[in-house]
């Protein structure tokens, strides 16, 4: 079973997402910030982190970052679910490695089919563990 | 763009009773963010519960029937309308604190007559994040 790490600071979406997700058959963790979700990610794997973009200590944009730095996230899709639709937003959350960028409301049925098409791509070159040094 | 610095020309009793309208709606809008969490409490504890006894009908129908089908389409919709807490409270949020942004730029004009000051919250960026205009799904887009 897939395992995705879903972070929001807001419990309603938390639990709209983790409803989804489970519904779906996947396997779920809940983070409520950005600081909470790179607690969880010291003692779990996971096959995607989704994560909203505005929240308290760490948003998504920065946990991306974060994430991106660690070499066992380095290939993992980083998607970012927010009320956020400016490109500059989006453009920030491409340069810190984000797979994707879905605004808020989600469908449920459109975020499952998004999160099966990522996890399905293979990962840039440039993203894969080990080959960083490479370019 | 208007100097954030420049003084209200407004006289002391009308700055007092426009910084109290402006707390008054704050206070107003700190309720309705909780009623609204509240409410969006309920409803969705309702969606947890409704959801759980459809997968239990589900689990125990060799063959679900088309009404099993509706319920779940219906429990779908729901998942996507209960999203509207999230997008409300950062609306208000944001709108909470220009509102005291404001406030404080009122305060500290009455205070600097008697050489005194107030601490100003920074006003929030603009535009506001939240930029929907309706409940409609968002977009996606993979990079």
């Amino acid at each position: 079973m897939h395992s995705i790490l879903a972070v929001d600071d807001s419990a309603s979406m938390r639990q709209m997402v983790s409803f989804t997700l489970r519904t779906a058959g996947y396997d779920v963790t809940e983070a409520v910030d950005g600081e909470d979700a790179l607690d969880k990610v010291r003692a779990h794997d996971f096959d995607l982190v989704l994560t909203d973009q505005n929240m308290p200590r760490l948003d998504g944009i920065g946990l991306t970052r974060a994430l991106r730095d660690t070499p066992k996230f380095k290939a993992t899709p980083i998607l970012i679910l927010t009320t956020e639709s400016s490109d500059q937003m989006k453009q920030a959350g491409r340069a810190a490695g984000a797979t994707g960028w879905l605004v808020k409301p989600f469908d449920p049925a459109r975020l499952i089919e998004v999160i099966g098409i990522v996890m399905r791509r293979p990962a840039p070159p440039a993203l894969r563990p080990g080959t960083e040094d490479r370019r | 763009m208007n100097d954030p610095n420049a003084d209200v020309c407004m006289t002391l009793p009308a700055r007092a009773e426009l910084q109290d309208h402006l707390l008054s709606a704050i206070h107003d809008l700190d309720r309705l963010h909780g009623l609204l969490a509240d409410a969006c409490a309920a409803l969705t504890a309702g969606f947890l519960g409704a959801t759980h006894e459809l997968q239990g009908l589900r689990a125990a129908r060799p063959a679900p029937g088309e009404e099993l089908g509706r319920a779940a389409l219906h429990l779908a919709a729901a998942a996507h309308a209960l999203q509207f807490q999230d997008l409300s409270a950062q609306l208000i949020a944001h709108t909470s604190q220009r509102l005291r942004h404001c406030a404080g730029r009122l305060a500290q004009a009455a205070f600097a007559d008697d050489d005194g000051e107030a601490v100003v919250e920074t006003a929030p960026p603009r535009p506001n994040p939240v930029t929907q205009q309706q409940f409609d799904t968002g977009t996606v887009e993979l990079f």
